[in-house]
């Protein structure tokens, strides 16, 4: 898995962009990402166009990074494609989280 | 077009062929498929005569392979070989590598062996690539030169020796493509292959060879779908399986992922089943599992015949099914069990647990 994030000028947005897998081996890594960049955040866009497989390890990061904005702003799942989608909905978190 | 009668043949006393027989008709295309160690490429060898057999008959045509009098060569542009190992000669470019036997062996012009050079790499789907040289080319399209560069000495019979065992398993695919793609064309094919799923799609006979003989031979239906004898029925079970023997403290997940896909690659499974075959496993092995047991026996059936996954794990300890647990952890992961899998049951027999899960078939 690699990762790059961008913040916009007032650091109020920030864009995680995400290659490759979620999973058991990676998904720490992206949990402790995103720990250091939430201060200031109101929009964290995790832009999936390169991501091609998440597991549960996965999801419980992506959920925790939900519940973790809520209370001050939201998360937006971007560019997720179809067989990721189909894991976010035979775990109902498609209900659950804003998938754009 | 080609019998042979009771061949037999050994290295420093040890038999390897005991008594082989078999008759292929013209047109017909035959897998030989077997244990390692049984034989199949020398019989396939003895069939061009690399291998000179010890004893039996081999007729091509009216023409006995193993009287004095054969002339050996005019055979072997009759009858063309692909390789394990492509050999094509490295100073030349994929072009020239094409038109060296044509040209040098039948006399062909080289205006017209260029001709049917290009038309034949372009079969293959390299014709962008005859000026090239084989360094630059995958081991796949390697093997695809070598395989036009056989057929350009327009064979009646064309051998192939294991075309794919070389090939990294990304590449198997392209090549076994192009061999499909000949099978349409009314040519002679004898192929020994461990490609399973290949042979029973192209084959119009299958020849089982163990210890030595020709152990059972029939359709790819009656090979695969129903082998008689013993020895068969263990084999085709065992081809289509993968086993494990997983540890908590010593797993890594991307090693056995990678050998999972290899197999199911070489199984002819399609990308999206590969990765769903992919996350059950790691839901099982990571949230079910490791969680309860250290150590896990794991055997993945991909079945050649229907395209069906099947994963058993086995575990000795106390009866208790991992999949009606309420552990929190597991949660996520049983939920994505029960929607990917097809069937799961549990079962215990001689204090093993056994959790058996399908993919891909009816939902029971």
């Amino acid at each position: 898995m690699n990762l790059s994030m961008k913040k916009n000028e007032d650091g109020t947005v920030l864009t995680v962009i995400v290659d490759g897998s979620i999973d058991t081996v990676t998904a720490p890594e992206l949990e402790n990402r995103l720990e250091g960049a939430y201060a200031g955040v109101k929009e964290l866009i995790l832009d999936f166009a390169g991501v091609d497989y998440v597991s549960s390890a996965g999801l419980r990061v992506i959920m925790g990074a939900d519940q973790r904005m809520s209370g001050t702003g939201r998360l937006i799942l971007k560019n997720v494609n179809e067989d990721v989608r189909e894991v976010f909905e035979m775990t109902g978190f498609d209900e659950l989280l804003n998938i754009e | 077009m080609i019998s042979v009668k009771h061949l037999c043949k050994s290295y420093n006393g040890a038999p390897v062929l005991r008594n082989v027989s078999a008759e292929i008709g013209r047109g017909e295309i035959i897998s030989i498929i077997g244990p390692s160690g049984t034989g199949k490429s020398t019989f396939l060898r003895c069939l061009n005569l690399l291998e000179h057999p010890d004893a039996g008959e081999i007729l091509v045509g009216h023409t006995n392979l193993l009287d004095p009098g054969t002339d050996v060569p005019e055979l072997r542009m009759k009858m063309g070989m692909v390789f394990q190992q492509f050999n094509l000669f490295p100073h030349m470019t994929v072009l020239e590598n094409i038109m060296l036997a044509p040209c040098t062996l039948r006399r062909i012009p080289r205006t017209k062996a260029r001709e049917k050079a290009l038309e034949l790499l372009k079969t293959v789907g390299l014709l962008d690539k005859a000026e090239a040289l084989p360094e630059e080319l995958s081991g796949g399209q390697q093997q695809r030169v070598a395989i036009a560069r056989t057929l350009a000495m327009e064979p009646e019979i064309v051998l192939f020796d294991e075309p794919t065992s070389a090939l990294d398993p990304t590449m198997v695919n392209e090549v076994l493509t192009v061999i499909r793609n000949l099978s349409k064309t009314g040519i002679t094919m004898i192929i020994v292959t461990h490609e399973m799923r290949f042979a029973r799609d192209v084959s119009t006979r299958v020849l089982y060879m163990d210890e030595g003989i020709v152990y059972e031979e029939g359709t790819p239906q009656e090979i695969f779908g129903s082998p008689k004898r013993p020895r068969t029925r263990a084999f085709i079970r065992r081809m289509d399986m993968l086993c494990f023997e997983l540890d908590k403290f010593d797993f890594d997940l991307y090693h056995f992922r990678s050998e999972v896909d290899d197999f199911a690659v070489r199984q002819m499974m399609e990308q999206k089943k590969r990765n769903a075959i992919q996350l059950v496993l790691e839901e099982l092995i990571e949230n079910i599992l490791f969680p309860r047991m250290e150590k896990t026996q794991l055997e993945i059936g991909i079945s050649a015949e229907s395209g069906e996954a099947e994963i058993r794990a086995l575990w000795t300890g106390p009866a208790e099914n991992p999949l009606n647990a309420d552990d929190e952890a597991g949660q996520m992961a049983r939920m994505i069990l029960s929607k990917r899998c097809s069937q799961r049951e549990f079962a215990q027999e001689d204090s093993r647990n056994i959790l058996t899960l399908k993919l891909f078939g009816e939902t029971k």
